[in-house]
């Protein structure tokens, strides 16, 4: 007990005189305000910041969009850059993790003082930060992520806008095309319980199509369909489901065909289009010693959607013209720059934000891009087969999807032999036809805003 | 007897108070110093120090070791984004009331856990942290499922504005943290000096003569649990408040985090357990500043915390147990 | 009755897989006294190996019997690294007390983990790999039925049984085996009556590593391969061997069964988002009914 008496000789009088310093304290901390000019932006240089999932479980396919947007900045960056400022992407691994991405976005913000956010990927980690990023008014640009939450609501998140079709819009399209084409047949789905599948029921539920689990529906926990999902799949055949609905993404899909195939069931596949990744499906089929050849004959005839070509179509000019900078400027690992619908995704991102950033002008502000690219939907035209979809009332990217068949070389076809565009909103409008015709891609592959 | 005990007791608390003003002087100054940035960071080591609080009182202290810390996280978590959405409380009602929520699942935890020792506790502890954020997706009408539960420390009131000067968004995540990490701070301070702390070591050190000294063991093990449990529920509740309470907030590797921490400071001392989770916390932000001199790939670079904690956590249990704080292990014995 | 078949098929391949991993528990817990949560990410590491082998041309068994091997020596390495250097520490005063001497070893467990798990990331990136199977992955047909049961899964079934045949031999048999059988009861005894324990406890990490690798290779062909895909399988591992008694190998196959059915069932019968709380029901009501589970031994060393 005697080795304490020496800090507490005069307890009253130390707790009083820190008390007093610790206001004195709390009174200097108080910084001063920021200066009015705008972060990221100098005349050699514009900074803009990227949030990812880029090890972990849900980084596979993902991990390669942000090396995929730095090639495009890259190849802008070789032809001088937008108004003779360079563009540089720094992205951040938050392993898909909603605690680390709150860390992350305050290092892009406070540390790297970046202009803009351009294409992070994720629904539960934005969750986490859009309300602080949209109250800073920093430009929250071409999120990958379907979710309509983040969109429909301008008022409520100003800054942010999408690069995707929400969920809700493609299963509306992807459901109204199966209650006329397979009225007679047996559809049931497989979804992973997270907002990705319920907001893809959701879509088909407006569509008229419902469903009862434990009969014609069957899910998972999103993240654990590496253990196999032979029991959903054993569910719908016993039911006698002839049309699967799948509202998973590319792995789970890959494990759901392969689980099917064990039992030999065989049923009519329909994959949002965020599961429908080709090479992801082969990429995880083939390391299970199935040869690619086998796993394109698994995958063909399964019906999906796209807002964009197919990667896989080898003469579409942006395909082209995408694939070309990619062989060229990606610094990705091997296996990340590998040319896929993720790389795809990513070099489109690119090519809107430049588009973005050339429309906004010499005079960069952070008002500026928003007023601009809310303004100006149209001239944002990209690789996308429909236009963006941004105005007052929603900040939804694509309400346009076509639908096609998996051929024989895992290439998606149009299913009519002709590319035709439908469109609708993420409530309860009806699905129409959509006629749009895609601008032409420059020859130097830049975007033109003029 | 009696009255020495008093004076005893009188002179604890002192001490503990004078150590916590100093500590939150300290911080206040650091605090000061740092851009937004580190003062958001600074803020998670306010938060996680709570928690890693919870393991030097529960592993350190009375010897049982958890790796479900997050789940009890989770509960406080959770707590106070039900209470403040749903009831509309301020922050500064809801936290403290979550407190007592994850002391409930500390006596619940305690109970089942009173009879488990070593790696069957540890496992255990484990198993409960995968299965606690599951239940936010079996009842989605509560918990929201993936999408989880948004909240955040938003505004400081306007006489703070008026008093200090409006502090930056991460600066008030800061000065939110600390009023909470103080008392954390104030209470294991005073717990581990007093008789309690005594005996809860002497639980650790030898079970057998605890209990024929006539000291109520299982009694005593869910006590500690109880403890440790409101203060990893404390930690959820403001981990959470830096913008979303859901699954993908409280994984197991924060449970995992929590400990390497508390190891790696020094798992018996309140010093260690800050110095542990300052490494933690700013580990990456010094990767990166040494990376900087280095073209690594992102492939590389992504995996190099977790892959330099682990093997700091390996390197001090086999060389040098007692972590940083190891020398002040002796005055506390 | 079709959804009865796969769920108890679908449990008896699974349950094989788990029992493997549960012996592998077993094994280093009777051995040297350690519950070790490495263990599946050493089997990651075994199986990424034999990933790498065969997509660089190698044949499947040629992979396969490289990672049993490499499973059995980084196993053997993890314990003369680490955990060897460890034990020798008991003297220290962080590792005077008995539980102390239980939780270090689990935490440096975890750090190895870590370590192995970073590596892999580093090493063959982060991507989701499939693994192939050397059996067919296509259900038997009987009467034009196709049964969710396949030429893998009797592979699966068959190679463990094999695995818990041999393992049990060794322990009864062999004087190695009785060496560590009496190492576990009681090291100092054991010292004195001249057994090398020290190299009694590398090899339950050696055999440990084997087995566990062999559970990596059978369980991966039915998920996929990344740093983190075997976490839960650890888990389930751990309740599995909890279930039927840590320190009884017989147990640890008993275990895997009833965890194999019970997660299998569930998921064909309840949601899938109940497993973990099933596992937790289960590993709890055996803990509170039975603490030193079904088959454990009365006097189970419970540090």
């Amino acid at each position: 007990m005697k080795n304490r008496a020496s800090l507490s000789r005069s307890p009253r009088k130390s707790i009083a005189v820190i008390s007093a310093a610790l206001v004195g304290a709390l009174a200097l901390s108080a910084m001063p305000a920021q200066g009015a000019s705008t972060p990221g932006v100098s005349d050699t240089e514009i900074v803009l910041g990227m949030q990812l999932p880029q090890t972990g479980l849900a980084s596979p396919g993902y991990n390669k969009v942000d090396d995929a947007m730095r090639a495009y900045f890259d190849y802008v960056n070789s032809k001088g850059g937008v108004n003779g400022r360079k563009i540089t992407l720094v992205a951040y691994d938050d392993e898909y993790k909603a605690g680390k991405t709150v860390t992350t976005a305050s290092r892009l913000i406070n540390k790297d003082k970046v202009f803009a956010m351009v294409g992070s990927v994720g629904t539960q980690t934005h969750i986490s930060v859009i309300k602080d990023i949209n109250r800073r008014g920093i430009p929250d640009l071409f999120v990958l992520s379907g979710y309509s939450g983040f969109y429909t609501d301008p008022k409520k998140y100003p800054t942010t806008f999408g690069s995707l079709g929400t969920y809700v819009t493609e299963a509306k399209i992807l459901g109204k095309y199966i209650k006329e084409n397979m009225a007679t047949k047996n559809v049931g789905i497989l979804y992973q319980t997270d907002d990705f599948g319920r907001n893809t029921v959701e879509g088909l539920g407006i569509a008229g199509l419902t469903f009862t689990a434990k009969k014609n529906a069957a899910s998972f926990v999103a993240g654990t369909q590496g253990s196999g999902l032979d029991a959903q799949m054993q569910q719908l055949k016993d039911n006698n489901v002839e049309v699967v609905i799948v509202g998973a993404v590319a792995s789970a899909f890959a494990s759901a065909v392969a689980s099917s195939n064990k039992i030999g069931y065989k049923p009519q596949y329909v994959v949002i289009s965020v599961g429908s990744d080709a090479t992801t499906f082969q990429t995880i089929l083939g390391a299970r010693g199935i040869p690619a050849a086998s796993s394109a004959g698994l995958l063909a005839g399964t019906i999906s959607a796209s807002h964009a070509p197919s990667p896989g179509e080898a003469d579409d000019e942006f395909v082209k013209a995408f694939k070309k900078i990619n062989d060229e400027f990606n610094k990705g690992p091997a296996t990340g720059k590998a040319w896929d619908n993720n790389v795809l995704q990513g070099m489109n991102i690119g090519y809107m934000m430049t588009a973005a950033l050339m429309g906004a002008g010499k005079n960069l502000t952070r008002p500026g891009i928003i007023n601009y690219i809310k303004n100006n939907p149209s001239k944002l035209s990209s690789a996308a087969l429909a236009p963006l979809g941004y105005s007052a009332t929603t900040h939804e990217a694509y309400t346009g999807f076509w639908i096609g068949k998996y051929d024989a070389t895992a290439v998606l076809k149009p299913i009519d032999g002709t590319r035709k565009m439908w469109t609708t909103d993420s409530a309860k409008g009806p699905v129409t036809e959509l006629k749009y015709t895609r601008p032409a891609i420059a020859a130097d592959a830049l975007p033109k805003v003029g | 007897m009696r009255a020495v005990s008093n004076h005893n007791k009188k002179s604890i608390a002192r001490t503990s108070l004078i150590r916590t003003l100093l500590f939150v002087a300290a911080i206040l100054l650091v605090g000061a110093q740092f851009d937004a940035y580190n003062q958001g960071q600074l803020a998670v080591v306010l938060i996680l120090f709570i928690g890693v609080l919870s393991v030097t009182l529960l592993t350190g202290i009375s010897g049982q070791l958890s790796l479900g810390q997050g789940a009890l996280m989770a509960v406080g978590g959770y707590s106070t984004a039900l209470l403040m959405i749903n009831y509309k409380l301020s922050l500064w009602v809801a936290v403290p009331l979550s407190v007592i929520s994850s002391a409930i699942a500390g006596l619940l935890l305690g109970i089942a856990a009173a009879r488990l020792r070593g790696p069957y506790l540890a496992g255990t502890t484990l198993v409960i942290a995968l299965a606690i954020p599951t239940i936010a997706n079996r009842f989605m009408s509560v918990f929201k499922g993936d999408e989880g539960l948004p909240v955040d420390v938003g505004y400081p009131p306007q006489w703070f504005s008026n008093l200090f000067g409006e502090p930056g968004y991460e600066q008030w995540q800061l000065y939110v943290a600390l009023p909470f990490a103080a008392i954390a701070l104030f209470f294991a301070s005073n717990i581990l000096k007093s008789r309690t702390g005594r005996m809860w070591r002497s639980i650790r050190d030898n079970e057998t003569a605890t209990s024929l000294s006539g000291v109520n063991f299982s009694r005593q093990k869910i006590y500690v649990f109880v403890i440790s449990s409101s203060f990893a529920g404390l930690s959820g509740a403001l981990y959470g408040l830096r913008g979303l309470v859901g699954p993908s907030v409280y994984p197991v590797s924060l449970s995992l985090l929590l400990l390497t921490a508390a190891v790696l400071g020094g798992i018996r001392s309140i010093t260690g357990a800050f110095i542990g989770t300052v490494i933690v916390v700013f580990l990456p932000d010094w990767i990166d500043l040494v990376l900087v001199n280095f073209e690594l790939s992102e492939q590389v670079s992504n995996y190099l915390p977790a892959l330099i904690s682990s093997l700091l956590l390996i390197l001090t249990v086999v060389i040098n147990p007692a972590g940083v704080a190891g020398t002040r292990l002796h005055k506390h014995k | 009755m079709n959804t009865f078949l796969a769920a108890l098929s679908s449990g008896t391949s699974r349950g094989a897989i788990f029992a493997l991993v549960a012996l592998g528990l077993v094994i280093v817990w009777r051995g040297a006294g350690i519950v070790n949560f490495a263990q599946m990410g050493q089997a990651m590491f075994s199986t990424y190996i034999a990933s790498t082998l065969i997509t660089n041309g190698n044949s499947y068994w040629i992979a396969f019997f490289v990672a049993l091997i490499s499973g059995a020596v980084l196993g053997a390495l993890l314990d003369i690294l680490v955990m060897r250097p460890l034990s020798n520490k008991k003297q220290s005063e962080l590792l005077s007390s008995e539980s102390m001497r239980a939780a270090v070893p689990v935490i440096a467990s975890l750090g190895i983990l870590g370590v192995l798990q970073a590596l892999a990331g580093i090493i063959w990136a982060a991507e989701e790999r499939g693994f192939p199977a050397p059996a067919k992955q296509e259900g038997f047909t009987v009467a034009g039925n196709v049964l969710p049961f396949t030429s893998f899964d009797l592979f699966v079934v068959s190679i463990v049984t094999v695995t818990l045949i041999i393992t049990t031999l060794f322990f009864t048999k062999t004087g190695i085996g009785l060496a560590m059988r009496a190492t576990a009861l009681n090291q100092e005894v054991a010292k004195l009556s001249g057994i090398r324990t020290n190299r009694t406890r590398t090899i339950s990490w050696a055999i440990s590593g084997a087995a566990s690798s062999l559970a990596g290779l059978l369980i991966t062909p039915t998920s996929n391969l990344s740093p983190n895909s075997l976490d839960l399988v650890l888990i389930v591992g751990f309740t599995a061997a909890v279930v039927g008694g840590l320190d009884s190998p017989a147990g640890a196959v008993l275990g895997g069964f009833i965890l194999g059915m019970v997660i299998s069932f569930v998921t064909f019968y309840s949601t899938p988002e109940d497993v973990f709380l099933a596992i937790l029901a289960v590993l709890l009501i055996v803990l509170i009914i039975r603490p030193r589970g079904i088959l454990g031994s009365k006097d189970a060393r419970r540090v």
